[in-house]
């Protein structure tokens, strides 16, 4: 019979309903079936009675009886019963629990919030996995020198023209240009040059404007929101025009979305590349020894970059030996790079900002985790112990006819209920933390993590991980007791319980000092940046960055001398100077194939050159260790060069006193070495000393820095504003102080340490909760021990020992096995710096026994407490 | 003080029950329910709210009456109890008290 309603979902609600009310049920269902048959035809009555049966499916109707036992309701409301008693008389411990657990989760959602933030960086690009950047690896005889983000003028377009892999490349140069509308000026931060291609290259779309056309003419330049925003307000700025350096004006012709916080790309203004090559020569377009442009190339989808990337670096050798300027011993190496390995692979110079750090990042997510274990720890050790107390209850149970399932039950309940608490506090903290945290890191506050669907998988993982960790061992302890033996009272510390629980207590101690050891390894290293001998003097020193030349040099040349004649009349003014680099970043201006003319051909290098007038080394207190500085009494040094003394090995010299009057060949000019420059920290502490050519000129027109006394600066700055307003009229006065800025170099650092601090302390303290609950149940345990032994005469002494021994042990153990774990990671982390502390014993001896103070400290309130008892009190009964 | 009050739906149909009287069952008592408070209960809450009022001691039950449109399944059939009449009288006697209270002003067309 075809029109019979579907079997299997009346069968099912048969055994799910009660007997009693299925037939009336089923009665019912058939004859609305049998109605809908003739309403509505076989097939749609068919679906309506599936529909109209799985809503049956509810507790009112359920079965009662002992064969399928899932009475829930009743039951979860028994396991809340007894898990607030439970709760009502183990505050301490509770507490503890909780505690420990919500800041152990706390402390990961914060970490992982942060680690997701920075593996997220350009996920937002739709075809990343086929955009690559052409980055340039220098080489000076064999040897990687350095790294550079930024590479060849020619470097896309060579490469397109011999691999048909390449769809497109783009070339994008900076500029460091100043604008203007009407008047009013600007000085973005993140100008380049882009070539045409690049919104196709990097499949962006604008806001406004046509993708392919809005770069192609020169003097187009596309805007970012932001930027227009500020320039133009909400009007269409489509059209419009802005004015460079006060000479060339650009017509806007798009718009493009503002760069997420976290992409290593960021961008105020994109002129085109067609005007730098009307500035500048077709050459540019495909030179390969013009150096400083960011290459990206888009790869065909059905391309392999490692593939192309070793067939690549034969033909662009070949080609650079085309290259009369190029040897051998300098090679170049051209390296596609994924996008997204950018952020966190690659700090090279010439970055558009500073990149992370994939150490950091999981230095990071490792500490968040020991903190989470070591949470989780707490709750198995608290729980285990505490089932001591509890076996009495679980006889009960068992001999009322409990069964497992349900005494497992019981405590999963309890585990999840301390979870779920721990949990909401967690987020709370987390919440509200997140902010200060991630200004503290100098990263957005972008609250980034709920938009990430694995990132609440994620929740749910620690989460369920959390009740099984930390639920699932009590319960299968606690309920696996023999019942005849806990209630005849024979029933004392189980070995095998208190085995893992002394392992798990070893590991927790083992993560600590980890934590510990590795925190006093990152303050030392700090310690050791901070107090270095720069070699150069950054106090008190203002830089202001060099207005745009708008006139000839000659008449440039005098302004400048003006204006330093003009800011020297102030009493609170003590020197000024004009260079082309300033200490804490790189020089930019790095000059390839210079050598001395003694030197052959071969041993052509590249060395990093400021440019500077007579008073820049009295200026910086730098130290001339032989021959002599620029000086005016010599008249003009145009034509006499300073090199520091880690140029010398290159240079082939190995006293300093050899390189004083020897030539030097530098772009085809030849120089005379004058003097040697002491080694000093040019870029930051924690780099190592880099060869420096210094050339003479009284026009340089980089940063102009000024020696200011501290009194009364504001006024200073103000003397210094007006003259700057006569030198050089409307263009704004932009200056930074030099202490700050050199610090920048090595604060992301500094925030680490500290972070790296912060989270140690939590797991310190975690790990102190935890022996601090585990003590208390141990020492009650042995109160009876304790007591005869007082009467059989042992001390106050003997007896702090003894049970303090026991916790001791284990902190020795974990100390022992930490020191060869600590010492690799630490080792790698020091890796990271040019200039480091060596590692030492004390950096291992000062955590442990900072480590084993507090542990004894955290165990001795409970020894000492059941030490003094009165034997009589506890041996009264029995 | 649970099992002595009376729901809005609860009160509904166990009006239904008692006007249907000898054929009260899930099926006569939803229809009764759509034609006469135009209310459109599925079978299942029916069903519910009988378990619910019987459990109470409003209704009793019994199987009978088998039909071939069934399946050969009887009805299960229920009929208000003493307890039941007396919990809708308490009701309608709450209600009438209010309703007698109330001034004739208060709905305004006095």
């Amino acid at each position: 019979m075809a029109n019979n309603p579907p079997k299997f979902i009346s069968n099912l609600l048969e055994r799910f309903c009660e007997p009693f009310l299925y037939e009336g049920i089923r009665g019912d269902l058939e004859e609305l079936f049998f109605i809908d048959c003739q309403k509505r035809g076989v097939q749609k009555a068919k679906v309506i009675y599936i529909l109209r049966a799985l809503r049956f499916f509810r507790f009112a109707f359920l079965r009662k009886g002992i064969k399928l036992k899932i009475n829930f309701e009743p039951m979860l409301r028994n396991y809340l019963n007894i898990t607030l008693r439970t709760f009502k008389k183990h505050k301490v411990y509770v507490f503890i629990n909780i505690l420990g657990l919500a800041i152990g989760m706390a402390s990961g959602f914060i970490i992982l919030q942060y680690v997701a933030f920075e593996l997220g960086y350009d996920q937002f690009f739709e075809d990343k996995e086929n955009i690559y950047r052409i980055q340039t690896n220098r080489y000076n005889n064999g040897e990687l020198t350095t790294q550079w983000a930024a590479g060849a003028a020619g470097a896309g377009y060579h490469i397109k023209k011999n691999f048909p892999e390449i769809q497109d490349y783009t070339q994008l140069h900076w500029s460091e240009a100043m604008f203007s509308v009407d008047k009013k000026y600007f000085k973005p931060k993140f100008a380049y040059y882009a070539s045409a291609s690049f919104f196709e290259v990097m499949g962006l779309s604008l806001l406004r404007g046509n993708d392919s056309t809005a770069l192609k003419d020169p003097f187009t330049v596309v805007l970012s929101e932001e930027m227009s925003q500020r320039l133009f307000g909400t009007e269409n700025p489509i059209g419009k025009k802005i004015r460079q350096n006060d000479s060339n004006d650009y017509t806007v012709t798009g718009i493009f979305r503002n760069f997420p916080e976290n992409s290593h790309m960021k961008f105020d203004v994109l002129y085109s590349f067609a005007t730098y090559i009307d500035f500048n020569g077709e050459n540019v377009k495909t030179s390969l020894s013009w150096d400083g442009f960011l290459n990206y190339v888009r790869l065909r989808p059905d391309a392999n970059y490692r593939t192309l990337q070793s067939k690549l670096t034969p033909v662009i050798d070949k080609i650079y030996e085309m290259d009369e300027n190029y040897s051998v011993d300098s090679k170049i190496e051209l390296i596609l790079q994924p996008l997204d390995d950018i952020h966190l692979n690659s700090d090279f110079r010439r970055e558009i900002k500073p990149n992370g750090n994939a150490r950091t990042t999981y230095f990071l997510a490792v500490i968040g985790l020991f903190v989470l274990f070591i949470a989780w720890i707490n709750y198995i050790n608290l729980t285990t112990a505490n089932s001591m107390k509890r076996a009495k209850e679980v006889g009960i149970r068992k001999v009322l006819g409990s069964f497992k399932k349900q005494l497992i039950g019981q405590f999963m309940f309890e585990s999840a209920f301390i979870n779920v608490v721990a949990l909401l506090i967690a987020a709370t903290i987390a919440f509200f933390s997140i902010p200060y945290f991630n200004r503290y890191i100098g990263r957005s506050t972008d609250f980034v993590l709920p938009e990430q669907t694995w990132f609440w998988a994620g929740i749910i993982i620690v989460f369920l991980s959390g009740i099984i960790l930390s639920g699932f061992y009590p319960s299968i302890i606690l309920s696996s007791f023999k019942p005849v033996i806990i209630l005849k009272g024979a029933f004392s510390r189980s070995s095998k319980g208190s085995a893992l629980r002394k392992g798990l207590v070893i590991f927790q101690y083992l993560s600590s000092v980890i934590l510990i050891t590795g925190t006093y390894v990152v303050y030392q290293q700090m310690q050791f940046l901070k107090q270095q001998d720069l070699g150069v003097d950054i106090e008190q020193t203002m830089v202001i960055n060099a207005p745009i030349m708008t006139t000839s040099d000659s008449v440039h040349v005098s302004k400048i001398n003006v204006f330093k004649t003009g800011l020297l009349a102030n009493a609170s003014i003590d020197a000024v100077t004009t260079s082309t680099a300033i200490p804490g970043s790189s020089p930019g201006w790095n000059a390839g194939g210079i050598r001395l003319l003694r030197q052959p051909e071969s041993e052509r290098n590249q060395y990093r050159v400021i440019g500077c007038d007579n008073e820049f080394l009295d200026f910086y207190g730098l130290e001339v260790i032989a021959g002599r500085g620029f000086d005016k009494s010599f008249g003009n040094e145009a034509n006499n060069v300073l090199v520091n003394e880690a140029s010398l090995p290159t240079l082939g010299i190995q006293h300093m006193e050899d390189v004083l009057n020897k030539k030097m060949d530098f772009w085809g000019d030849t120089f005379n070495v004058v003097g040697v420059v002491k080694n000093y920290r040019q870029e930051s502490p924690k780099s190592a000393y880099d060869g420096h050519i210094f050339r003479y000129d009284d026009w340089w027109n980089g940063y102009y820095s000024v020696k200011v006394q501290t009194s009364n600066i504001s006024e200073t700055i103000a003397h210094i504003d007006n003259n700057w307003r006569d030198v050089f009229g409307e263009q704004p006065l932009d200056f930074f102080f030099l202490d700050e800025h050199y610090e920048r170099q090595y604060k992301s650092e500094m925030n680490f340490g500290s972070i790296f601090g912060f989270f140690s302390i939590l797991a310190i303290i975690v790990a102190c909760l935890g022996l601090f609950g585990l003590s208390s149940f141990m020492t009650s345990i042995r109160v009876k021990e304790v007591s005869v032994r007082k009467v059989l005469g042992a001390s106050f002494t003997n007896l702090w020992t003894l049970m303090t021994g026991d916790f001791l042990s284990l902190i020795l153990i974990a100390i022992v096995i930490s020191v060869p774990i600590s010492w690799w990671l630490m080792s790698r982390w020091l890796d990271n710096f040019a200039n480091r502390i060596n590692m030492s014993w004390e950096l291992f001896m000062i955590p442990a026994i900072l480590l084993i103070f507090i542990s004894v400290l955290t165990v001795s309130y409970h020894t000492i407490k059941t030490a003094l008892l009165n034997p009589a009190e506890s041996l009264k009964d029995e | 003080m649970k099992g002595t009050q009376l729901g809005e739906l609860e009160e509904l149909v166990l009006l239904t029950v008692a006007a249907l009287y000898d054929d009260a069952y899930g099926i006569a008592i939803m229809n009764e329910i759509k034609e006469r408070a135009k209310r459109s209960i599925s079978i299942s809450t029916v069903h519910a709210v009988l378990k619910r009022l019987e459990d109470k001691g409003f209704m009793s039950s019994r199987y009978d009456g088998a039909t071939p449109e069934r399946g050969g399944r009887r009805k299960h059939l229920f009929r208000v109890t003493a307890s039941g009449e007396k919990a809708l009288k308490n009701s309608r006697e709450i209600r009438n008290e209010l309703w007698d209270q109330i001034p004739k002003v208060a709905f305004g067309n006095g």
